[in-house]
């Protein structure tokens, strides 16, 4: 360790190459992964704040929250399965968002809902809305009265939730008949009958398994398919699409890492091969310089870490109001624990080359 | 040129490994480059290769597509700005498709078959005659929308006849049929029988010859109330996400070439130093300055030319290994030429450092040296 410390204090710029490159694919997947985490986040919110653990879905949906149906008589049924405690309507709209003061409207998404969830009181009254706090960035205050679609329905706003949105747009949560006339009057083809939702949030008993809740439902339900949030959050249009191409792209960034370490060490490697021998000839163990190049790679992927993170908070200010990112710290910790892992293996590719120095050759090469 | 070669010869390992980290960062930004043009070609095919140059969406639809709706009375008065040769509606939207075993999700384009919105891309078999026909995504024929394939629309199993392909049809990253717009409207009102009716999302004009699109779609919004007129181009640059995804791959591009660059200038900005006393005892010995920074740009520059071949070698390899049942993935030549340009141009930018160096050595001082024959 001391060795690796030593050359690393005394030569920093020997390591300078590897050390900028590292930084920057730092700040590369620190940002990949910041704009993945803020498109997900964006669309899936609403999901995420439901305190029903299972979602059933008309089946020639393909768990489309916008193609499913639900009847009021079907969302009875449900109710009357066993193991069901509750069974509520919910449903989706995606409408501009009239904002008084504002030449352009909100992007919003119109929730109908019967109950209260873990983000979203109970129902306000009927022309109230509750809005994501996300839309005080376009102009939305409390107690002020939008206008809903091409209807111009209006409705109040009564107070603020969190991190609810959909589809990257952001939520108003409505009572049942305020949401379904905005609906019918706004996009008529996607109208549905009285006391209809899109989607039924179901909640078990208490101590009821879930998955035997959802497997009832379907039973008693032909029609329905019931999905847990997760697998609903994985339906949301282009949710998969997204992950699966940043999903390659960052695992490709961190390959090339750990190839930009394999490399630099390498070619280190090689460039002090004589003053290796000449350590190992007076006594140092492989073990012990193998010792000294991983610590030197943990230093170098830490001191990237750093400053590579520090890059990414600046970079995230200054554009986050144009592309949509947010690094929070559990996409630094996967970043941290990712690059460490690349590094230490980067290293040790080098250990062969390293084992390989024969100590005989610091008497034959002088 | 020799030197710069031998030089090579000799330090194999070392110019093959900076190349091999080379050919991993071109290779990195070639493959951003091919998912990010996959993606958006896959996101917005539909709407940019359907043959309406102006697009009118509903006043409050902030031109998403699937939210905008148009009515009868916004079509027809299109038709009668100056400019305009033809209008007709456009439905789009998406339902659940039986192609094959599996149902999928599916977009479809309504049109008035003969009018604006028939798609431009058709490469084989033919455009729809009649109800029920579709013209579909070359992209998705192997998985149930080829030539001569019913595909079923879910629920009510409205079958679809499936009698041509176009290239680049893919919307929202679905398989993408277009159909008549009667049969788009049977598919709206069959799959949700509580609709209050079917209003089209888009109206679709197509102009005099050489009409100027900018100018007449700013002439509909002028005469149509409540329209959101824009060239085709406009609207696919405008359909939500696109640009969000176009900045943020742009920036991730723009990280991954400034990693390349640094890469390469850090290198031999290293080996530059590392040789100074070489290089100087040289220019003591008569070699000129424009000789040695000739050597240093071969090296540069096949450093760069065989890690972007290497890169080019990975991308064909990885795209054919990340495509998948979601989107396939490819590789666009003018792409990777013009990256490939832009990596070498930068690479030899980055290399300035080094030139300098080159360029500030003082024969003289190969005199001053303690070793080689130096006087100190």
């Amino acid at each position: 360790m001391r060795l690796g410390w030593r050359e690393l204090v005394r030569r920093p710029g020997r390591f300078l190459t590897a050390g900028a490159a590292l930084t920057l694919i730092t700040l590369l997947l620190l940002v990949l992964g910041g704009i993945l985490d803020r498109l997900i986040a964006a669309s899936t919110g609403v999901l995420r704040a439901q305190s029903a653990p299972l979602i059933a879905f008309s089946a020639d949906s393909r768990d489309s929250l916008n193609r499913s149906r639900v009847s009021a008589a079907q969302l009875e049924d449900i109710r009357a399965v066993e193991g069901v405690r509750e069974a509520t309507g919910f449903g989706v709209a995606l409408l501009a968002a009239h904002v008084p003061g504002q030449e352009e409207p909100a992007d919003a998404a119109l929730f109908g809902y019967e109950a209260a969830n873990r983000r979203v009181p109970a129902p306000p009254d009927r022309a109230q809305v509750y809005a994501d706090r996300s839309l005080e960035d376009q102009g939305v205050a409390l107690g002020q009265r939008l206008e809903l679609g091409p209807a111009r329905i209006p409705v109040e706003v009564v107070g603020w939730v969190e991190d609810t949105s959909y589809n990257l747009q952001d939520g108003l949560w409505a009572e049942p008949e305020t949401w379904r006339e905005a609906l019918s009057s706004s996009l008529p083809d996607a109208a549905l009958a009285d006391g209809a939702f899109q989607v039924g949030l179901v909640t078990p008993r208490a101590g009821a398994d879930p998955a035997a809740v959802a497997d009832a439902v379907e039973r008693a339900m032909p029609g329905f398919v019931v999905r847990t949030i997760d697998e609903a959050i994985a339906a949301i249009p282009g949710v998969e699409q997204q992950e699966s191409v940043f999903g390659a792209i960052i695992f490709v960034t961190f390959a090339v890492a750990g190839l930009v370490v394999a490399l630099f060490f390498a070619l280190l490697t090689i460039e002090r091969t004589g003053l290796l021998g000449v350590l190992k000839a007076v006594g140092a163990s492989s073990g012990q310089l193998a010792s000294a190049l991983t610590f030197q790679a943990l230093m170098i992927a830490a001191g990237a870490l750093g400053i590579g993170g520090g890059l990414a908070l600046g970079l995230e200010r200054l554009i986050r109001d144009t592309v949509p990112i947010a690094i929070d710290p559990a996409r630094f910790a996967f970043t941290a624990v990712g690059l460490v892992v690349t590094a230490l293996v980067g290293g040790a590719l080098s250990f062969r080359r390293l084992i390989r120095i024969d100590p005989a050759s610091a008497v034959g090469g002088a | 040129m020799r030197l710069a070669l031998a030089e090579i010869r000799r330090a194999k390992v070392r110019f093959g490994l900076l190349t091999g980290a080379v050919g991993l960062l071109v290779f990195l930004i070639l493959f951003q480059q091919s998912l990010a043009g996959t993606l958006l070609g896959t996101f917005i095919g539909g709407l940019e290769h359907q043959s309406a140059e102006v697009v009118v969406f509903g006043g409050d639809a902030r031109r998403a597509v699937e939210g905008s709706r148009v009515t009868p009375e916004q079509v027809a008065a299109t038709g009668s700005v100056p400019g305009v040769r033809a209008t007709g509606p456009i439905g789009v939207s998406t339902f659940t498709a039986r192609a094959g075993s599996e149902p999928v999700d599916a977009t479809v384009f309504g049109y008035e078959l003969g009018g604006p919105g028939t798609p431009t891309t058709l490469s084989a078999g033919r455009l729809p005659q009649a109800d029920g026909e579709a013209v579909a995504s070359a992209a998705d024929a192997p998985d149930g929308f080829d030539i001569g394939a019913t595909v079923s629309i879910l629920p009510g199993d409205v079958p679809i006849t499936i009698v041509g392909l176009a290239d680049d049809l893919n919307f929202n990253v679905q398989p993408t049929m277009f159909v008549s717009y009667s049969t788009y409207e049977q598919l709206v009102l069959t799959t949700n029988p509580d609709a209050r009716g079917v209003l089209p999302s888009l109206v679709g004009a197509e102009l005099v010859p050489g009409a100027d699109p900018v100018k007449v779609a700013d002439a509909i919004n002028r005469a149509v109330q409540g329209a959101d007129a824009v060239d085709r181009a406009t609207a696919v640059d405008s359909l939500p996400g696109v640009s969000a995804i176009q900045q943020s791959f742009s920036i991730i591009l723009g990280l991954a070439f400034v990693v390349v660059v640094l890469l390469t200038g850090f290198f031999f900005l290293i080996i530059t130093v590392q040789k100074l006393q070489a290089l100087t005892l040289l220019r003591a010995v008569g070699a000129s300055g424009r000789y040695l920074l000739g050597n240093l740009v071969l090296q540069v520059v096949l450093v760069i030319g065989v890690g972007t071949l290497l890169a080019v070698g990975l991308l064909l390899a990885a795209a054919s290994a990340a495509s998948t049942d979601v989107f396939e993935v490819r590789v666009e030549p003018a792409v990777v030429g013009i990256t490939a340009t832009s990596i070498l141009v930068l690479g030899l930018v980055a290399a300035i450092g080094s030139m300098r160096r080159i360029a500030r050595i003082e024969p003289a001082s190969a005199t001053a040296r303690p070793t080689g024959g130096g006087l100190a």
